[in-house]
């Protein structure tokens, strides 16, 4: 035993140096936070839950294409297509199941979708004390949709999803106006 | 022959042979959107670019042919750009709406451009805007989608030969579609569907409904006429979605007709039984196959004690293999009757019998290939088309593209009659005088008695037939090299059928044509397993492998065989089994499949003979008349559930697979059978159809599945496999066991197994057409003043009753309607939609009338699925059997039409 490693030992200098550090955070500000009372402030690209947006006038982006179900790595989601109902020449979503127990929140299925009808909200603590709970229909993906419509939009902005045709111009990729009464065909 | 490199790889090929077939024999696939093997090339999509080495110029690979030491590169950067160029041009004007459109997933154009990298077009053009024409109810066109590659238009002229689509306008404006901008009037064959390469042509039925890539898809057997098509029942989460074919495969070799290609829904309708019924006091209550077996069984053994031939069976000849075989084990060997017969004795047993009579065999003498090899092919009594739609194609395409000669006889003009060089039009019903006309002018070798020539005479100027054609005919038939005789329902369904079928194989005996390979006669069999029932002895005259089943020496085969004794009654046909019903022989029926009541006039008090059984036992998938009488429904399995095997119109023995669950409880036929006789303490011992089939091919070998390039089409997902050897499915190699009755199904050379042999069939001939001769006083089918002949035909888009069942099939044809002659119509003043009322000897009815300039003056003709009782009622109550095949004998009636309507 050398004479360093003796002072070393009797005056607890590594126990020292360890400390040191929790002293000066006894100093620094609190990071822990009370949830659920506080919330933490998320980041717009935040992947939570999935919600299904509709055009501004009320109409329902999703024209049942099935691309997020055939990209899901998952296979949390179920599409089943049909002509629609008022629109012969139109394709929609007759069913669309997105099971949130098999969801890894990945964000692939919002890439996939043509006419942006997905987007990802801040949304995280949606629980059920049931599996079914947590499988969403279309109609339920809608209204969360609603609820969070503004986080929708952020996500596909920084995300850099928010295309052409968001904007109103005509020259995007796919060509898909919103359906109203007066509109059809295209 | 040509020396070519492609791609640094030689290979020789013929001089007459383009780029693109050397490039395919040496391996290499170039890109195409407008080429098809089996038509002409067009070369207008201008993808399939090749760079010749030697001059370094671009040529289109489809249209130029090879040249001897041609040096060909199918890639390379100039090719790479030209690809590329015509790619941004095709996308000019197509909108990139693949996720909305049907094809997305598997649009080759999407492929091209993904591959090469072309999604935005350097190129500024508007988007074409056109609407859908969404008119049709089975085609939906899309006039934005189309890169004009012609494929449709001319599958439709050349390969479908019915032009019912073309090019409308011309430049930047041209688009596909029906001419004149109407709904779409055609077969719906649905090829131009099937070979376009992008959305621009897609169907209602499916349309936004699935997705390709979510699709599950299984290689299997067409089970609705004969033909043995080979098709792709693409299936998500256990439901039919829609059907495909494959280029090239099966004897279809790609094509399927409306009924193959949409007839798939029925299966899979509410109204399909799921759940065994009893009958409980009147009234039939779902039970469950635990309930039902027990209580069938003890109240069948009760009346299998009363003695042999107590309990009488009808089998539908849409079953498969399998499912006869247990049948008629079922009732051979379990209940010991030979009341049995099945759905050919309404017609093609009246050729079925004089063919086994005269060849010993049911293979065909010939099949499709040599169709298209023959010189003159006569058509008699048969439309091809409706009946077996891709024999209609083969000869098709012999009559235009092969040049042969081709002969129609018939009462009414079919759509094989455009291309006849010669249509004798007959009167209805006049098949069999026709026949026997010919037949003697030939065997007699033009010196024919003096009695048949006033009656030739007679007969041509009743009909108005130039003698001069008949001359041309029987010139051609003598000095054909090869001719082919074709003959179908019409001719089945004849009064005297099975005479005019001797007639019609003395006819093809005397020009030698049996001896002559290529040569010969093809019976169109009404359903796709008439051949097949019939070789399993599912009928009373013969046993598997179509042996005597009256006869001692085979009954011992057989009891050899199956190691066990055989103690079955002499048993009967149709006729037998009403008449026994009747007299109170026959205490129990069971139907597989089959309705009698259906096919007989009510006042032919079926229903009544019917109501004296102590016990009906109905395995159907639909509600029907004998339903209603039941004493219990069992729920069968559709030939989309269950695997089994099918023997097609060329002879070949093809599998069906199963491609869906079974729908509810629902089984297939032989499964039902075994479990009664397991739960009658009597078990076949049947437990797997593919033990089944094993023991089959094991007694029976010529069974053995067979396709033309010798492959097994068995499903899967979407691969061809090669059947599994038989010797795996538990019994001994099938070549160490000695066959049973393979002998009289002669079995054919090691080339074309599933052809008759010739030599024995030669050998065996002679010795029995002596005893033929034609019947001379048979009608001439010319009614009276003012009246006509009311016939029944069978339609294009509709196969028996079951597709009555089909939404997509009742969507094509909803109704039956009455087809009168045009001109006659215009005389009568009477208009397409009208109801008129026919009235006959025996009853009276009303049709919906639809002019068509294709029926001749003489006769009505209205489509038999939709022949209920109502229509029945004109026909005689009397039930005429013929002596010779014991089938029911009245198909046509004179009736008188009025334009009142029946309150």
């Amino acid at each position: 035993m050398t004479l360093k490693s003796l002072v070393k030992s009797v005056l607890f200098t590594e126990i020292m140096q360890g400390l040191k550090l929790t002293f000066t955070h006894m100093f620094k500000k609190k990071i822990t936070v009370q949830y659920p009372h506080q919330k933490l402030e998320l980041a717009d690209g935040y992947r939570g839950f999935i919600v299904h947006r509709r055009y501004e006038n009320g109409q329902e982006r999703c024209v049942g294409c099935d691309l997020c179900e055939a990209i899901c790595p998952a296979k949390a989601i179920r599409v089943v297509g049909d002509i629609h109902p008022e629109f012969p020449e139109r394709r929609f979503a007759k069913e669309y199941t997105l099971d949130f127990t098999r969801c890894i929140f990945c964000g692939f299925c919002v890439v996939a979708c043509p006419v942006n009808a997905l987007s990802m909200t801040k949304e995280y603590a949606h629980s059920s004390f049931t599996r079914e709970g947590l499988i969403y229909s279309k109609d339920q993906l809608l209204t969360l949709g609603d609820k969070c419509e503004s986080e929708s939009i952020a996500y596909l902005k920084v995300r850099n999803m928010w295309g052409a045709e968001d904007s109103g111009k005509d020259e995007g990729r796919y060509h898909f106006p919103p359906i109203s009464a007066t509109q059809s065909g295209g | 022959m040509a020396k070519v490199t492609v791609n640094g790889i030689e290979v020789e090929v013929d001089p007459s042979y383009t780029i693109l077939k050397a490039a395919e024999k040496a391996g290499i696939s170039i890109p195409t959107f407008c080429y098809h093997p089996r038509m002409d090339p067009a070369g207008s999509c201008r993808i399939c670019a090749v760079e010749l080495e030697d001059s370094k110029r671009v040529v289109m690979s489809c249209v130029t042919p090879v040249a001897d030491g041609m040096r060909v590169l199918t890639e390379s950067p100039k090719i790479h750009d030209a690809r590329k160029t015509n790619l941004e041009l095709l996308l000019l004007h197509h909108p990139l709406d693949c996720p909305v459109c049907d094809c997305g997933g598997e649009c080759p154009l999407q492929n091209m451009s993904f591959a090469y990298g072309a999604t935005e077009s350097r190129f500024e053009s508007h988007r074409n805007d056109e609407a859908e024409d969404l008119k049709s109810d089975v085609l939906v066109f899309n006039a934005n989608r189309c890169i004009l590659c012609g494929k449709c238009v001319r599958i439709c002229d050349e390969i479908q030969d019915v032009h019912a689509i073309g090019f409308i306008n011309r430049g930047f404006d041209t688009i596909i579609g029906p001419p004149l901008g109407k709904k779409l009037d055609c077969e719906f064959c649905g090829d131009c569907l099937e070979v376009c390469p992008t959305g621009a042509i897609t169907d209602h039925f499916v349309r936004y409904k699935f997705r390709p890539w979510q699709l599950e898809q299984h290689q299997t057997t067409c089970t609705y006429c004969a033909s043995g098509c080979q098709m792709q029942v693409e299936t998500e989460n256990e439901s039919i979605v829609r059907v495909t074919s494959k280029e090239g495969l099966g004897p279809n070799e790609g094509s399927i007709c409306v009924v193959g290609r949409f007839g798939f829904n029925h299966v899979q309708t509410p109204q399909r039984f799921d759940t065994p019924y009893m009958r409980v006091e009147h009234r039939l209550v779902p039970s469950s196959w635990d309930e039902v077996l027990p209580e069938l069984a003890s109240r069948l053994n009760a009346i299998r004690r009363k003695g042999t031939d107590r309990v009488a069976g009808l089998l539908s000849s849409r079953v498969s293999l399998e499912d006869a075989y247990a049948f008629q084990t079922f009732f051979r060997r379990v209940l010991r009757s030979n009341m049995i017969d099945t759905g050919a004795r309404y017609g093609f047993m009246n050729a079925a019998i004089p063919l086994v009579e005269a060849t010993g065999t049911l293979r065909p003498l010939v099949d499709h290939e040599d169709l298209l090899k023959a010189k003159v092919i006569l058509l008699v009594g048969a439309d091809p088309v409706a009946e077996s739609n891709i024999t209609g194609l083969f000869l098709k395409r012999a009559a235009r593209k092969n040049r042969a000669k081709l002969y129609v006889v018939d009462s009414e003009a079919i759509t094989l009659s455009t291309r006849a060089s010669d249509h004798i039009r007959i009167h209805p019903g006049g098949e069999s005088l026709f026949v026997g006309v010919l037949s003697e002018e030939i065997s007699s070798r033009g010196n024919l008695s003096a009695e048949w020539l006033t009656r030739k005479e007679e007969l041509f100027k009743n009909w108005n037939v130039d003698p001069g054609v008949f001359q041309r005919l029987v010139n051609d038939l003598k000095s054909a090299e090869t001719g082919i005789v074709v003959t179908g329902r019409k001719m089945f369904r004849n009064e005297n059928a099975s005479r005019s079928m001797i007639n019609m194989m003395r006819l093809i005996g005397s020009l030698g044509w049996i001896e002559k390979e290529g040569c010969g006669i093809l019976p169109i069999p009404e359903t796709a397993n008439d051949l097949g029932v019939l070789m399993m002895g599912a009928t009373h005259e013969w046993l598997p492998g179509l042996l005597d089943a009256r006869n001692e020496s085979s009954r011992k085969q057989w009891e050899n065989a199956w190691g066990t004794s055989l103690s079955y009654g002499p048993g009967g046909g149709l006729e037998q089994i009403l008449q026994g019903i009747e007299e109170g022989r026959i205490n129990a029926l069971i139907t597989i499949g089959e309705n009698p009541i259906g096919h007989f006039p009510p006042g032919s008090r079926v229903r009544e003979i019917l109501g004296k059984l102590e016990l009906i036992v109905a395995l159907d998938m639909f509600q029907n008349e004998l339903v209603d009488m039941a004493h219990f429904v069992l729920p069968a399995s559709s030939s989309f559930e269950r695997a089994g095997h099918f023997v097609s119109i060329e002879g070949f023995v093809q599998k069906s697979v199963s491609t869906m669950a079974h729908w509810g409880e629902s089984l297939p036929d032989w499964e039902i059978l075994e479990k009664i006789s397991y739960a009658m303490g009597n078990p076949m011992g049947f437990d797997s159809s593919e033990k089944l089939m094993a023991e089959i091919v094991r007694f029976l070998p010529d069974l053995s599945p067979s396709t033309r390039n010798g492959e097994h089409f068995v499903g899967g997902t979407g691969d061809i496999h090669l059947v599994k050897p038989l010797d795996s499915c538990g019994f001994a190699n099938a070549s160490d066991v000695k066959g049973v009755g393979g002998l009289s199904l002669l079995k054919a050379s090691g080339s074309t197994p599933h052809k008759a042999n010739r030599e024995s069939v030669s050998s065996r001939f002679r010795s029995w057409t002596e005893m033929s001769r034609p019947i001379m006083n048979a009608t001439s089918g010319i009614p009276g003043e003012g009246e006509f002949i009311f016939s029944m035909s069978k339609s294009l888009f509709h196969s028996g009753k079951m597709t009555l069942q089909d939404p997509n099939l009742k969507k094509i044809q909803p109704e039956g309607k009455l087809r009168i002659n045009r001109q006659t119509a215009r005389k009568r003043k009477i208009k397409k939609g009208e109801k008129i009322t026919l009235t006959s000897a025996h009853g009276r009815c009303s049709f919906v009338v639809e002019p068509s300039p294709m029926v001749s003056e003489f006769e009505l003709v209205f489509p038999e699925h939709f022949a209920d009782a109502q229509v029945l009622a004109l026909f005689p109550p009397e039930m005429a059997f013929s002596p010779m095949t014991g089938t029911p004998t009245t198909h046509r009636i004179r009736v008188s039409l009025s334009t009142e309507t029946i309150s």
